[in-house]
């Protein structure tokens, strides 16, 4: 019996643990309330039960915000990129705009004037002091004579020294080296207006000239036959006290040359009072 | 030393279950943990730790679950039983064993629920319950088993 029982030993516990579960299944058919062991385990368990899920709810709570965390790290990450962008875009735009806009000013201005222009663009800078010049895209090729004034909206620039295949070299207003012929607006009052090595300019008068004050406009006389009359030079800063022959005054440029980027050129020796179109504008 | 292991085992397994993976459902397949640590223990431990460990989390899970109590304990002893039994016939130490083990277990522990639940008349069919619940939940349990073998304590012995 012994033997019989060790042999079949894993056989007859698997039986017993089968029967119990059929015990178990039947008895609580008769007990619909339900049965005190399966009250007792629950009773135990539910604490556990509630523990676990405290926990485990407290560790997917914080997954969740490490993810969320992560989320909003990498969110942030492609808004700053997105920001950057359209700043970029926006300065693109900007650029683009302020161009628009000195094209258009120039375009205008262009219209206005009752001679032939020839547009153009800077395409370098000489700006050390001793020579204040720029350097524009058109040449000889395009048909641009030496000495021709440059301008823009707000006035004279400068005029063209220099003559090349491609380009051309405009010795600014600015330049010490230059000298332009003008005339106080409110007086009439004649000069020479001239290039001062600081980027500034200066217009040299006669000393028993008096018709000049801080404020007034002067513009080009026409005299000398490069300029055309009435193109806007500058504005009266300063007056100085006459000494020997001369007295000065100190003149705000009319146009900021260092701002320049598009220009027009006029054509060698117009006559002409051109004032009409710069007032318009 | 076995028995603190049985316990944590039983204990911490059905916890797990009743809490922590109905979490871890797959478009409303939740996977059957205890039937993995019966199988995986079965065959390591052999067919008696099988039939002991299946009957009391399968007792347990009824208690807790609230179902018939025994249910689960009469299927999960049966596949405990069968499961440890199997390094009698096959390579254990192969592992597609446990992994097949896991799978065709939780087909059986299925079944065997199914076939006692027809005394109580259970309305559904089996084919309806083999489609979208056993099946399902086989194979969520073998990729469970396929995890699980990479552990040092259900790693079987060859």
């Amino acid at each position: 019996m012994l033997e019989l029982w060790s042999r079949y030993r894993k056989y007859t516990r698997l039986l017993l643990v089968c029967l119990a579960s059929f015990v178990l299944l039947s008895y609580q058919q008769s007990r619909p309330n339900g049965l005190w062991l399966a009250e007792g385990i629950a009773a135990v368990a539910a604490p556990i039960q509630a523990a676990f899920a405290r926990v485990h709810r407290g560790a997917v709570g914080l997954w969740t915000t490490y993810l969320e965390w992560k989320a909003l790290r990498l969110d942030a990450e492609r808004l700053r990129t997105e920001v950057t962008a359209l700043r970029l875009r926006q300065l693109r735009q900007d650029e683009l705009e302020s161009e628009n806009v000195r094209l258009r000013a120039l375009l205008a201005l262009r219209e206005r004037l009752p001679v032939q222009t020839i547009g153009a663009e800077v395409v370098a800078r000489e700006w050390n002091g001793f020579t204040r010049a720029l350097t524009i895209n058109r040449g000889r090729s395009d048909g641009l004579d030496r000495l021709a004034p440059v301008i823009v909206t707000g006035g004279v620039v400068g005029r063209v020294m220099e003559v090349r295949g491609a380009s051309a070299l405009v010795q600014l207003v600015t330049d010490p080296a230059s000298s332009i012929a003008g005339v106080v607006n409110r007086t009439r009052a004649q000069g020479l207006v001239e290039g001062v090595a600081g980027g500034r300019m200066r217009l040299k008068l006669p000393a028993r000239e008096e018709g000049v004050s801080p404020g007034d406009l002067v513009f080009t006389s026409g005299i000398g036959g490069i300029f055309p009359k009435g193109l806007p030079l500058g504005r009266v800063t300063r007056v100085h006290a006459a000494a020997g022959l001369f007295r000065i005054a100190d003149l705000e440029p009319a146009v900021d040359v260092a701002t320049v980027e598009e220009v027009l050129i006029l054509p060698r020796g117009v006559l002409m009072d051109l004032n009409g179109a710069f007032s318009e504008g | 030393m076995r028995l603190p292991f049985y316990f944590l085992a039983i204990s911490g397994g059905t916890l797990v279950q009743s809490t922590v993976v109905p979490v871890l459902g797959v478009g409303g397949i939740v996977p059957d943990v205890l039937v993995v640590i019966v199988i995986l223990l079965a065959l390591r431990r052999g067919p008696e730790a099988g039939c002991y460990t299946g009957f009391a989390l399968g007792l347990l899970q009824d208690a807790i679950g609230g179902g018939p109590l025994g249910l689960q304990a009469l299927s999960k002893a049966i596949i405990g039983f069968v499961a440890g039994d199997l390094p009698r016939w096959a390579l254990t130490g192969n592992p597609v064993v446990p992994v097949a083990a896991a799978v065709l277990g939780t087909v059986a522990d299925g079944a065997v629920r199914f076939a006692v639940l027809q005394i109580f008349h259970y309305p559904a069919a089996f084919s309806e319950l083999f489609g979208s619940v056993i099946l399902p939940q086989a194979g969520y349990n073998g990729l469970l088993a396929a995890a699980a073998i990479a552990l040092p304590v259900f790693r079987t012995r060859e």
